[in-house]
């Protein structure tokens, strides 16, 4: 199990998130929603130190920290236990992407390159891009970038996966396969928090929806309990600007 | 007999005397290069970080190297440091002979500084351009700073700092030419000292002028070769898989 008590953190005099505590059983997927500037991507972000909060303390499997005066190796270790897949994908440009799945596995798992090789290219046939191991970033579309990418975090064997809105940057026409690998992720029982605009998507693949809104949690629950049956009319009202678009 | 107005005999037969000298201004050149590089390094590094004092040092000598010409530069170092060790010997009643300093020391010292002072901001430059999303993706997957880095942060960088980098190492191929005015004989000053003595200024002028763009040309060439190894094309091919990070790789095994 883990879990995440009284995290928060602020920019300058601006309080983004503000006292957040949840807990996710093993294979939960939770989707975090909510508005734009909510405060769910720095919550996430958070949550490996790419975001230092101010306050909080996580659990996980045992291993526990506290963000206020979280250590450099307690980082790592963090880092190591969890992975990121971004909304704007993130790969090394300079790298194939077979190698974008090789580098965490070399670099910081020291796994031999056969080793590194063998896990990256069962990563990349499992998010179907067997046939694009040898592309560039640039060459490839976004939705098979974003693929590499969810690749490059699983090849990882993270105890927890960060989603962070990862198809906000695609074409429309893209998007399907993402989501589709993102299913195909949570049905093998990744435990994963999802920051999504996919509102159908989220009513579809998660297992607990989390409604925020200025940097706190409004609502949570079963997606049914949320989307059909909200208690906080923020709530309501934030579902029906989605319905109405 | 009529003197030749022009004779290009003597423009051929100079090159080889001024090609003597050519190993020198090499000397010069890379040694300053490399030293210049890794200072350049240093103090980007120490202004990215905003190291107090210490960056504003920094910042003050930049400007300085920046805004003075490089002949004063070596004229302040050939004159300044023999005063320095003048001052160190009163003081400390040591006895450090100024005859036994190397002229090429004085000359390395002045080019290293200037080459530090120009490299180091193209380098703040390229260090900054490198996207903070890779940097990100990088520590999330639970590098440490030394191999974002490494295998991130210098690779990103290069592609952008080699063509500005290489407009420098030109440019102190060139500047090498001032070298004597601290006492130091190279190309330059062996065109100086044949034409002096055979009066034939234009042809050993003309000859040291063909080897300098010579040298130049090639190291363009050398430039491009480097760029387009280092730079992804905009489309896919299968020959060029890879060839990129072999070259951070030496642990590599065969390809797939």
């Amino acid at each position: 199990m883990i879990k995440i008590s009284n995290l928060s953190k602020s920019f300058q005099k601006n309080l983004i998130v503000d006292d957040v505590s949840i807990q996710i059983e093993k294979g939960e997927v939770l989707a975090l929603i909510g508005s734009s500037g909510a405060g769910k991507s720095t919550f996430l972000r958070s949550i490996n130190c790419l975001e230092k909060a101010d306050c909080g303390q996580l659990d996980l499997d045992g291993f526990h920290v506290n963000f206020t005066n979280i250590t450099k190796s307690q980082k790592l270790e963090l880092r190591k236990q969890t992975a990121m897949v971004f909304q704007h994908f993130n790969l090394f440009q300079h790298r194939t992407a077979l190698d974008n799945v090789k580098e965490g596995l070399k670099i910081v798992k020291k796994m031999s390159d056969k080793t590194a090789t063998e896990i990256a290219l069962k990563h990349l046939e499992d998010v179907g891009l067997s046939d694009r191991v040898n592309y560039y970033p640039k060459h490839l579309s976004g939705g098979q970038q974003q693929r590499v990418g969810i690749a490059r975090a699983l090849a990882m064997e993270p105890k927890l996966l960060l989603v962070d809105e990862p198809t906000s940057a695609l074409d429309p026409e893209l998007v399907g396969g993402v989501l589709s690998t993102i299913k195909a992720t949570a049905a093998k029982g990744q435990t994963m928090i999802l920051v999504s605009h996919e509102m159908s998507f989220v009513y579809e693949v998660a297992d607990r929806v989390i409604f925020m809104d200025g940097g706190r949690i409004v609502e949570q629950g079963t997606p049914d309990e949320v989307f059909n049956n909200p208690k906080s009319p923020r709530t309501e009202q934030f579902l029906q600007s989605y319905k109405n678009r | 007999m009529s003197v030749k107005l022009f004779d290009i005999d003597i423009v051929i037969s100079s090159i080889p005397k001024l090609l003597q000298y050519l190993p020198k201004s090499l000397y010069i050149t890379f040694v300053s290069m490399i030293a210049g590089l890794f200072l350049g390094l240093i103090f980007a590094i120490v202004r990215m970080k905003k190291i107090p004092v210490l960056s504003q040092i920094i910042a003050v000598a930049i400007s300085f190297i920046r805004g003075t010409p490089m002949i004063v530069q070596l004229y302040l170092t050939y004159n300044g440091i023999p005063l320095l060790l003048k001052y160190i010997n009163l003081q400390y009643g040591t006895e450090y002979n100024i005859n036994d300093v190397p002229a090429m020391l004085f000359v390395l010292i002045t080019f290293s500084f200037n080459e530090a002072a120009y490299n180091s901001e193209t380098i703040r430059a390229a260090l900054m351009s490198v996207n903070k999303g890779q940097i990100e993706a990088a520590e999330s997957l639970g590098m440490t700073y030394f191999q974002v880095l490494k295998r991130v942060i210098v690779p990103e960088a290069l592609v952008v700092a080699i063509p500005p980098l290489g407009n420098a190492l030109i440019s102190l191929l060139k500047g090498t030419s001032l070298a004597f005015v601290a006492g130091v004989i190279e190309m330059t000053a062996q065109g100086k000292i044949i034409s002096s003595s055979t009066f034939r200024f234009f042809e050993v002028y003309l000859a040291l002028a063909i080897i300098y763009w010579v040298l130049t040309i090639i190291i363009e060439q050398i430039l491009k070769l480097l760029e387009k190894k280092f730079s992804i094309s905009d489309v896919h091919t299968d020959v060029q898989k890879r060839k990129w990070t072999s070259l951070f790789n030496r642990d590599r095994e065969v390809d797939r």
